[in-house]
């Protein structure tokens, strides 16, 4: 078990480098660079002076010899400075010699986007799971096609338009819930307590949005699994010897029928980290979409790549994490592994 | 597109809904200016860094502009006053600025406020290591000295008349906080010290910069006494949050002034809207490089053959003017005797016969089998796709067949106007205070990456641009600058289509706004604006 989990982590290197090079070729293919941003074309700023930004930047030099600067970096875990917000570093804080601390790009965006997709991966689920047997027990009853309905067009509806009609009736016309932002005005001054829940009514609005897609999937997903299950001849032996039928469900069925979800669940580990730029520009959210959406518009190339080397490691991180929560589910697989 | 959208359902709902949140407080009194107060607006981008030599976004010089001053700034008349400068005064031979700088001027940290800042700043702009793009203007001074500690002297070989622009566009920055700093990633770029009426309070990354007064302002005291600016990329939150009263005031849209706005008239009794020239104009230019748009005829027909107006209502629902000179209309640079090109469809076809153009089987104008066929450029920016679309159709009715091509900035810029590689496109330049165009118009600035990318060539223009520089007697530049505007218009190597206005909605509830804006806009005064203390949102806290 031990052997694979090493050889597993050790395969991870040669496919980072190769990942990183990928992205790093293609991001250099679209044509520009920092200095042909729109604030740029300023007839105040001269082309000489862009071109020595280039050359400051290294931009001048070989993509090839551009990539070994950056890789030489990484290995030293350093993700560099972003060119557009000058000079603030990708990853982490850095302090200078007086103590001032400038934050990281990626440090300030990704715990907001990890909350956001945590607790919408955690409705999406119990929402679903919850839905999807209430559809597999009544199936091709009304329940079940009023939730299949409901998640449809959940699916089905524009996020962005949903989301302003909802900022325009629960935040203008009866002010409820905040329209935008994070926090309140005066939001320090809070108790911990009270800040926690101002968090939560910023967060109602966009964390709801997001759920809504994912609904359907998944919870389709629970349904036909529970169905195929529920059909199996092991149920049928355990209402047979007299089982009640809440523990053939919950017991029996539903424990089988979550199985695949880990797949999914492993899958979506990835996804907690890449926000999704429409919601987070409506409700004013700084978080990773909206940085990588900029980064790429302004080919702020140490930010795409910051973003794109912590997205593989955390794909790779999650595939690693999925089989391993596979096997440990499934006696089957596990033996497989061993071997 | 989603945004338009978006709109169009906004207005739905706000066409059908009686507002229940309607507060019945009468803004209009009339109440003495009282100090304190916090005012909030909104801005769709952050600032990169508060340095604006070295930030060069807007976001970021609009927040360093309350922080910093330069030694010179525009008047509401748009004429120079002094900043940090008390008077200046130019030598006989133009080719000398000698500053006399305000004394006794403290930075926010308490520190004096010396001509060696000036100097240390000049050194900064110029210095080969520094990342700005803005350095070629200040390495025209061939010498920067201060003769004592009030008094600092620009030195040029050659006369450059828009020098005091350039002055009254530099920051000046504290020497001692960052002689031992690297300028191009110090930390004062995020908690900087300045001399204007505000300092920084508190930055939240990607939320909101707050601001405080600086009590060591060099123009005193004004009567906010915080100003919070938020982060809201997305226009129509923004309007959202303006109607709930969560911000006071925002930039809007030709759709929320004149839809919008006229339809609810609950929002008008707390909401007063501005209208001013705005900042730039949109353009059609043309390759003069390519044929057959070296033809004075075939750009002239085109001219004859657009409908500005139908642009100007279509585009701008009618807030914008059309211009014939690239200066602010109403100002002292525009040439207001050159007559307009209007939409003349029988002298467009004219023209184009003229030429030698025929229609042919297609109803399209060809010459020696040629169809007269090309491709409008632009990047994605909604105005001037509608604006290229409105083209279209009105080339097309004439029988000039014309495709649209709409390209993201960077690939837009590098891949078409740096190779030269285009035919025409809308863009936009801005309406530049200085009557200066050098860099736009000169033969010798068309060069990959230039901003005389459409390769215009005239040698009397060249002649009038170079001795625009060097004339610093505001008559005669006028008359060069005339005779600039005149000839530029008569030769069409660009076609203006528009100058939209500036639409800003404010709270009535912040007093001291100038009910008739003057040219530097409206928020030239804004020192002196103030909420009163009973329309105060709760902030005691802050």
């Amino acid at each position: 078990m031990l052997n694979y989990l090493v050889k597993r982590i050790l395969w991870m290197i040669p496919m980072l480098i190769g990942i990183s090079l990928i992205s790093f070729f293609i991001m250099h293919l679209a044509p520009g660079d920092i200095t042909s941003n729109e604030s740029a074309f300023n007839p105040k700023a001269s082309e000489e002076s862009r071109q020595k930004l280039r050359e400051l930047y290294n931009l001048d030099k070989p993509i090839i010899v551009q990539y070994g600067l950056w890789l030489k970096r990484i290995v030293q875990l350093d993700f560099g400075s972003s060119f557009a917000s000058h000079q603030r570093p990708v990853l982490w804080e850095t302090k200078d010699e007086n103590g001032n601390i400038k934050p990281g790009l990626i440090q300030k965006a990704l715990p907001i986007t990890l909350l956001i997709n945590l607790l919408t991966i955690l409705l999406i689920f119990s929402i679903s799971i919850l839905l999807g047997t209430i559809a597999a027990i009544k199936k091709n009853k009304i329940p079940d096609r009023i939730i299949t309905l409901f998640v449809f067009i959940g699916f089905a509806i524009p996020g962005f338009w949903l989301a302003l009609i909802l900022m325009y009736s629960l935040g203008v016309v009866n002010q409820v819930l905040p329209i935008s932002g994070l926090h309140s005005v005066g939001y320090e001054q809070m108790s911990k307590l009270g800040q926690i829940f101002d968090l939560l009514k910023h967060l109602a609005l966009p964390v709801f949005i997001s759920c809504l897609s994912g609904l359907a999937g998944i919870s389709l997903y629970v349904r036909n699994g529970m169905i195929e299950i529920l059909n199996q001849d092991f149920i049928k032996t355990a209402r047979a010897k007299g089982l009640y039928e809440k523990k053939v469900i919950f017991v029996h069925t539903l424990k089988n029928a979550l199985l695949p979800l880990i797949t999914i669940l492993g899958l979506s580990i990835p996804g907690l980290i890449g926000g999704s730029v429409i919601a987070e520009s409506i409700f004013a959210i700084p978080g990773m979409g909206k940085l990588f959406y900029d980064a790429v518009l302004m080919r702020d190339f140490p930010v795409v790549m910051g973003i794109l080397t912590i997205g593989s490691i955390l794909t790779l991180i999650g595939n690693l994490i999925a089989d391993l929560a596979y096997a440990w589910a499934d006696p089957r697989i596990r033996r497989g592994l061993v071997k | 597109m989603h945004k338009f959208l978006a709109l169009i359902f906004l207005s739905l709902v706000v066409g059908c809904n009686n507002s229940q949140n309607l507060d019945n407080t009468n803004y209009d009194d009339p109440i003495p200016p009282e100090s304190g107060g916090v005012l909030t607006n909104a801005m769709i981008g952050e600032p990169n860094n508060l340095i604006a030599m070295i930030a060069g976004d807007s976001a970021s010089s609009a927040i360093a502009g309350q922080i910093f001053n330069a030694l010179l700034k525009y008047d509401q008349n748009l004429g120079f006053e002094g900043d940090l400068a008390d008077s200046w005064t130019i030598s006989d031979d133009y080719k000398k600025i000698t500053f006399n700088l305000k004394q006794d001027i403290k930075w926010a940290d308490d520190k004096p406020f010396t001509c060696e800042d000036v100097l240390f700043t000049w050194k900064k702009v110029t210095d080969p290591d520094t990342r700005t793009p803005y350095g070629s203007d200040y390495q025209l001074v061939s010498s920067a000295s201060c003769a004592n500690n009030h008094i600092f002297i620009a030195e040029y070989d050659e006369p450059y008349a828009p020098a005091l622009e350039t002055w009254a566009s530099l920051h000046i920055l504290p020497e001692h906080l960052l002689k031992n700093e690297n300028i191009n990633d110090t930390y004062f770029s995020l908690n900087p010290t300045g001399t204007n009426f505000y300092a920084l309070d508190e930055w939240t990354t990607g939320q909101q910069v707050k601001l405080k007064t600086n009590p060591n302002s060099v123009h005193g005291r004004p009567l906010l006494e915080k100003k919070i600016t938020r982060i809201i990329p997305d226009l129509s939150s923004q309007f959202m949050e303006l109607i709930a009263g969560n911000i006071d005031l925002m930039n809007i849209n030709p759709i929320q002034y004149s839809r919008v706005f006229p339809s609810r008239s609950e929002l008008n009794d707390k909401i007063n809207l501005y209208k001013e020239m705005g900042n730039g104009y949109t353009y059609f230019g043309f390759n003069l490089k390519k044929k057959p748009f070296d033809d004075l005829n075939i750009r002239k027909a085109i001219s004859y053959a657009i409908n500005k107006e139908e642009i100007i209502n279509g585009v701008l629902l009618g807030l914008g003017e059309e211009i014939t000179s690239p200066y602010k209309p109403g100002t002292y640079w525009e040439n207001k005797s050159i007559n307009k090109i209007s939409f003349d469809v029988s002298k467009s076809r004219e023209l184009l016969e003229k030429s030698g153009y025929q229609l042919n089987a297609n109803n399209i104008y060809e010459k020696d089998g040629k169809p007269l066929a090309f491709e409008i450029l632009t990047n994605q920016n909604k105005q001037r796709e509608m604006t290229a679309v409105l083209i279209q159709r009105r080339l097309q009715d004439i029988g000039i067949d014309v495709s649209i091509r709409v390209i993201e900035w960077a690939s837009f810029v590098n891949r078409f106007i740096k190779t030269g590689e285009f035919e025409a496109v809308v863009l936009g330049w801005s309406l530049s205070l200085d009557p200066d165009q050098y860099s736009i118009w000169h033969s010798s600035q068309d060069g990959p990456g230039q901003f005389n990318f459409i390769g215009y060539n005239n040698p009397r223009v060249d002649t009038l641009l170079e001795n625009g520089r060097k004339e610093l007697k505001n008559e005669k530049r006028k008359q060069i600058y005339d005779e600039f505007s005149k000839i530029i218009y008569d030769e069409q190597p660009i076609i203006y289509l528009y100058a939209g206005y500036g639409l800003t909605a404010i709270h009535k509830k912040i007093k001291g706004v100038k009910k008739i804006t003057p040219p530097a806009g409206v928020f030239h005064n804004d020192y002196e604006w103030y909420i009163p203390k009973k329309f105060r949102r709760n902030e005691m806290s802050l």
